[in-house]
């Protein structure tokens, strides 16, 4: 038998329950519907490629990022950031990013200990950036509903929205994800979303002179990136979390992590 | 006629879905919205995506600069350090920054305060000799090119690079 106080509960259960998918009753509307159906592989979508061969390590992205999405050049926080790999003999590997390579990588210095010639295997630098994941793991887990993914795949945090609580930041596989400091909310990079919707290129981008960074869109067979994802070896960061991540390496090694 | 008693946990209940449709439909801003059905990622607020578009646009490169300054930029375009961009020097500085003399649009406000690093470890950024720097550079409009390091312990210590190069040419003075 169920008494009237079990009805209510379960009743008023059921609509607390209620109360998380209830956005759903959107789906209702005839456009959401028919978007459903209607092909993705017509959407653009950003790409972003980095060619860790040509990396110098100046660091000329990372500050240029810094200016360019005011983020306070002081404070320990990267949109971009190079880090350096260094392969020993004996097997370790050294990795470092002295102030996220913002004054760039001016000695061979990792920690403050100088790596002899002889002791080393292989070396290199690796721009990395936030991968602007198809499944973004960040936006997954934000309560608030402040981070988001755009129709053409940028992830960004609404300002406005975030609450602070940091989900987002220890979720990332990436470490993309960092506290802004002045705004007082998760920031990241936006792939330069008010540089690449009016046709340019992203700061970082701009900044290189090596020609290590490329942004487009990756299915136009008239962008660079396309061309390279489509006829060139790359790899992407950290697979086996299936974020299925924007970011395509040339010159990746499985040392990077 | 009573109403039956059972009715009355059903009302409750029905009116606790109602207020709930009504209180979200009044909370959640009407713009939001889920492009194409997709709840899972792309829930959020219209406006926000405007506030990221409409960002100021501050690193301007060499076709901005060059507007006032063509001399400049046709000089380091023809030389070796074709693809360095103005803001790599001319922004940051080590020197305490100069008012920009030009009145630039909204937009463009950061470059009024600029200057000139023409420091010794701004020069080794990229020309350092260090172990991971790729030996040869492939950018330039030459075709390959071996790329120019030199050891800072070693090449004039102590001295700034500027005192004998010319970074507008990437030659001597
Ligand atoms: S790299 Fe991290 S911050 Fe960027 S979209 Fe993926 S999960 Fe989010
Ligand atoms: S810090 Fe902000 S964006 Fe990140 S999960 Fe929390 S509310 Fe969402």
């Amino acid at each position: 038998m169920v008494t009237r106080r079990d009805f209510i509960k379960a009743g008023l259960l059921t609509v607390a329950g209620m109360a998380i998918p209830i956005s759903a009753l959107e789906m209702f509307k005839p456009e959401a519907m028919a978007s459903l159906v209607r092909s993705f592989s017509e959407k653009k979508r950003w790409a972003f490629v980095v060619d860790t061969n040509k990396c110098v390590g100046c660091g000329m992205c990372a500050k240029a990022c810094k200016l360019e999405n005011e983020i306070p050049f002081d404070a320990d926080v990267q949109r971009t950031w190079v880090e350096r790999y260094i392969q020993l003999k004996d097997g370790d590997v050294v990795i470092d990013s002295p102030k996220g390579a913002r004054l760039g990588f001016t000695s061979n210095d990792p920690y403050g200990h100088e790596i002899k010639d002889e002791e080393i295997t292989k070396e290199f630098f690796v721009p990395k950036l936030c991968n602007q994941c198809e499944k973004p793991s960040c936006v997954q887990v934000c309560p608030a509903g402040a981070t988001y993914k755009t129709e053409d795949g940028v992830s960004l945090v609404d300002r406005s929205w975030c609450i602070g609580c940091g989900y987002c930041i220890t979720n990332c596989p990436y470490y993309a994800r960092f506290f802004n400091p002045v705004t007082n909310t998760a920031d990241k990079c936006t792939f330069c979303y008010h540089r690449i919707t009016k046709g340019k290129n992203t700061a970082c981008i701009d900044a290189c002179a090596f020609g290590v960074r490329k942004i487009g869109y990756i299915n136009d067979p008239k962008s660079e990136v396309f061309k390279i994802i489509s006829t060139q070896r790359v790899a992407v960061l950290k697979p086996e979390y299936g974020n299925e991540p924007h970011v395509f390496y040339l010159g990746l090694d499985h040392i990077v992590r | 006629m009573k109403m039956s008693h059972a009715w009355r946990p059903v009302i409750l209940v029905v009116g606790a879905a109602v207020f709930l449709l009504i209180f979200r439909t009044i909370y959640v801003p009407s713009d939001f919205t889920a492009k194409n059905g997709d709840y899972k990622y792309q829930w959020h607020s219209l406006r926000d995506e405007k506030y990221w578009m409409d960002y100021p646009v501050k690193h301007m490169g060499q076709e901005f600069c060059g507007q006032c300054h063509p001399d400049k930029v046709e000089k380091i375009t023809a030389s070796g350090h074709q693809k360095v961009q103005c803001e790599s020097c001319h922004a940051m500085t080590s020197k305490p920054a100069t008012k920009h003399p030009v009145d630039l649009k909204e937009d463009f406000k950061y470059l009024l305060e600029i200057g000139v690093d023409s420091s010794r470890e701004l020069c080794k950024r990229c020309h350092a000799k260090l172990p991971y720097r790729p030996a040869e550079y492939s950018e330039s409009s030459k075709g390959t090119v071996k790329f120019k390091m030199i050891d800072p312990k070693i090449h004039n210590a102590g001295i700034e690079c500027v005192t004998c190069h010319d970074v507008h040419t990437a030659g001597f003075k």
